[in-house]
């Protein structure tokens, strides 16, 4: 009988690779061990520490950024668990081996547990954000919700990887204790579910994957995030490159190859170069995304770059939805630019409420923060505006620091404020140094609980200059601005400066 | 040329091992191993624990690659995806996902091959209506095994291998597996089959190979291997005393069963000739070759010299 009895239409062929598919998700389905803790999960730590207990519920822009966070936490465990606690099993007890045997379209196996993982992340993701907007009155619009399951699905490939190289190694048996110890700190020690309150731990932050994926979910939904999204791609593409080839390597030495028949001949060490190569690469990337994975979002010059740019628009889509169309234009704003220069001695401004330290205390927090206006401003001027405190850890998303009311009412009420009409300025500059740690801009609008436009920057030892491109902040209302801010949400103590604001 | 090559195909092996060593650290697991498989044959390979078996039949299905020898299935590369389109396997140590049902492990396996039997043909021809639609997690150890031979055909194989198939089959399902396996060779299947059941090998298998030390101590038809153990049982009821039986030098062994006599020997013609002069009673006589058991406990036993010899003894008999 001649090989034509072998072949297989492409037709089939697709149609076992789709067998297999359907053949894994009802497996998954039917796996309560698995299906419960992936889906329910994240959405249950959601609802209670984002919405009910962390400060969320009826404060949008942080229930949003948790929305974020916690929508990372649901798309690591498909991928750890689905590949390392399944493949770990399904070694030992033979399966693989069987498989090995049998004509499987090659890489069916990987394919079908990966469309998987990703459709798992979909329902969890999915999940929260019913639960964001039913229960959270999260304001998070169409193209959020597309953007956040879109970077999820994708970002579950990198813990695919990890879990595919853990189940290489271990036993079934101690396969759930092991990625729990991985799946559970890791999403700890990125600083995706809560502040870190260690400085080590939060400097460290860029070596766990989870982190990459949290800033561009973070960014998916217009939520403050530090690095590039180029640093935070290749260091996911680099994690999945890496470990895809050690778990291939490790179960190679095993005698399973889920990619088809092993190498042999002159074929062998070319691949096996050929690996060396894509783990060099891999490597490289993730120092790349590790390097530059806590850099601010904006650059501290005033060369803004179109990727800050981008991230600023993205910032957009709440307001825009919340935004009250009627609501009245601002005050048109005084001809002069100067907002503070604070060599009076004080911390009064130029016009409006002047600058007011502020903390998190009304909405459940610890932090602490006060101000002072202080001597040797930038440029030898007399005075600058000194910021400092304490950032705690009581409430999952804490933002503290010093906040200028352009039209503001000597009331405590932020609702009766009012707005100023800075539409034809273009740019806020002042001069900041500091610690060196990365502090936020926030320019509120009319919309109450909406997330701000935000703009990050570093103050280093030395007095900078920043410069915030507003017509490229999207999400911000230059007609109706209700408070500039400057501060920070990084757990522990701040000190800032900043001197000489002005709006161009 | 298509049929050309059809015609030169027939003639080949449908697998092969061609001095075939395999070596797993200190222990030399197989040591030049020769072995065919022809086509619309049954063969059963034999041996004791650690004689190689389960690494030939890796090598035969490309999960392993031999140190050095070589290995073919279809004459190709076992481990080309072609190849694989035209065997079945069923192993012994596999554990399959206790929530999927029956028929949803079938139809995924067949959906692998061209030409496959569809899962309710498979279910109907091992008669597994009754557990298609339940949870492989809660079938007996032999039902899980008859889901795993329905698997194992689901592709229309032209080679099956089988490893084990009848462990924990009760009675009538192992007479019920025997007889697909019987239909399966004569619809053209050949089966490589692996068992520590004697009588199954004995049973069902065209042509036996007994491995020892990864080397192929005895090969050929049943009667060929049973042939290779010359003794012969004696059974009768006699008066005469233990004493005088075992004195006559052709005697090997003596035996009481339930009060009969089972003398063992390798001339049975004149210790039969004895006996009648002795003992003018005697009463039930059967004469009895050595069973494929015997034969395999005898070839096994054989130290490492008579295997050697025997290794060459099974290259005549085959």
């Amino acid at each position: 009988m001649s090989n034509a009895y072998a072949q297989m239409s492409r037709s089939r062929v697709f149609a076992a690779y789709l067998g297999d598919i359907r053949y894994e998700l009802t497996k998954m389905v039917r796996t309560p061990a698995f299906a419960i803790p992936t889906i329910i999960f994240p959405a249950m730590f959601y609802l209670l520490f984002g919405i009910l207990a962390g400060g969320g519920r009826g404060n949008a822009p942080f229930a949003l950024q948790a929305l974020a966070r916690w929508s990372v936490f649901g798309a690591m465990a498909p991928g750890l668990f689905g590949f390392g606690v399944s493949l770990a099993f399904e070694r030992e007890q033979g399966l693989l081996i069987l498989k090995q045997a049998l004509p499987m379209p090659p890489g069916s196996y990987l394919i079908g547990r990966m469309f998987n993982a990703m459709v798992f992340v979909c329902i969890s993701t999915l999940l929260l954000l019913t639960i964001a907007v039913t229960m959270g009155h999260v304001p998070v619009t169409l193209g959020q919700a597309a953007r956040i399951l879109f970077v999820d699905a994708l970002g579950v490939l990198p813990f695919c990887a990890i879990g595919l190289f853990v189940g290489s190694l271990i036993s079934g048996q101690a396969a759930p204790a092991i990625i729990n110890l991985i799946y559970l700190p890791m999403a700890f020690l990125s600083g995706l579910l809560f502040p870190l309150p260690i400085r080590i731990l939060q400097q460290i932050t860029p070596v766990w994957p989870s982190h990459h994926l949290g800033q561009l979910s973070l960014a998916a939904v217009g939520a403050p995030a530090v690095g590039t999204t180029a640093n935070h791609v290749a260091a996911l593409v680099g994690v999945t490159v890496l470990f895809f080839v050690l778990a291939m390597r490790r179960l190679g030495s095993r005698g399973i190859s889920l990619l088809g028949p092993a190498p042999t001949g002159a074929v062998f060490p070319l691949r096996r170069a050929l690996n060396m190569a894509m783990m060099g690469i891999a490597i490289g990337l993730i120092i790349t995304g590790i390097v530059g994975g806590t850099a601010p979002v904006a650059a501290a010059s005033t060369a803004a770059t179109s990727k800050d740019a981008t991230e600023g628009k993205t910032a957009t889509a709440a307001t825009d939805a919340a935004a009250s169309p009627d609501a009245p234009v601002g005050v048109v704003a005084p001809d002069t630019t100067l907002i503070a220069d604070f060599d009076s001695g004080s911390d009064q401004a130029s016009y409006g409420i002047g600058w007011h330290a502020f903390d998190d205390k009304s909405r459940g927090g610890n932090s602490t923060t006060s101000q002072r206006v202080v001597a040797d401003g930038a440029g030898h001027s007399k005075g600058a505006l000194e910021v400092s405190g304490d950032v705690g850890t009581a409430i999952q998303y804490p933002f503290v620091g010093t906040s200028f009311l352009p039209n503001g009412k000597p009331t405590p009420d932020f609702s009766q404020q009012g707005f100023m009409n800075y539409s034809s300025r273009h740019t806020l500059r002042f001069f900041a140094r500091g610690d060196g740690h990365n502090y936020t801009v926030a320019i509120s609008g009319p919309v109450l609980g909406a997330i701000p436009a935000m703009y990050g920057f570093n103050a280093g030892a030395d007095w900078q200059e920043v410069a915030v491109p507003l017509a490229e902040l999207g999400n911000l209302d230059l007609e109706r601005v209700k408070a500039i801010s400057v501060g920070t949400m990084a757990p522990g103590p701040f000190r800032f400066q900043i001197d000489n604001v002005r709006i161009e | 040329m298509l049929h050309v090559m059809e015609d030169d195909m027939s003639q080949q092996p449908l697998a092969r091992l061609a001095g075939a060593h395999k070596r797993f650290g200190a222990v030399k697991a197989l040591d030049g191993l020769d072995l065919a498989v022809d086509r619309g044959e049954m063969l059963a390979l034999l041996g004791p624990n650690g004689a190689g078996k389960s690494t030939a039949i890796s090598l035969l299905l490309g999960l392993q690659r031999a140190d050095s020898g070589s290995a073919f299935l279809f004459g190709e590369d076992p481990q080309s995806i072609d190849a694989r389109r035209r065997i079945g396997v069923m192993m012994q140590e596999v554990n399959l996902s206790p929530v999927m049902h029956p028929h949803e492990m079938i139809a995924q396996v067949a959906s692998y091959y061209p030409t496959p039997y569809t899962a309710a043909e498979v279910i109907k021809r091992l008669s597994l209506e009754s557990i298609a639609s339940r949870p492989y997690g809660k079938l007996s150890g032999g039902q899980k095994r008859q889901v795993q031979f329905g698997m194992a055909i689901a592709g229309r194989p032209e080679l099956l291998f089988l490893d084990e198939p009848t462990v924990g089959l009760d009675v009538h399902a192992r007479e019920a597996l025997w007889r697909v396996l019987r239909d399966l060779v004569h619809e053209g299947c050949s089966i490589v089959l692996t068992t520590h059941y004697i009588e199954e090998a004995e049973s069902l298998a065209d042509r036996v190979a007994v491995l020892k030390h990864g080397r192929l101590v005895a090969g050929g038809s049943v009667d060929e291997i049973r042939a290779y153990v010359s003794r012969k049982n004696i059974l009768c009821r006699t008066t005469l005393a233990r004493e005088v039986i075992t004195g006559w030098p052709e005697v090997q062994e003596l035996r009481e069963e339930s009060g009969a006599m089972n003398i063992i020997t390798r001339d049975a013609e004149t210790v039969l000739r004895r006996l009648l002069a002795a003992d003018a009673n005697v009463s039930d006589i059967e004469v009895r070759r050595a069973g494929l058991a015997e034969a395999f406990a005898e070839i096994t036993s054989a130290n490492q010299a008579d295997a050697n010899q025997g290794g060459a003894d099974a290259g005549k008999l085959q």
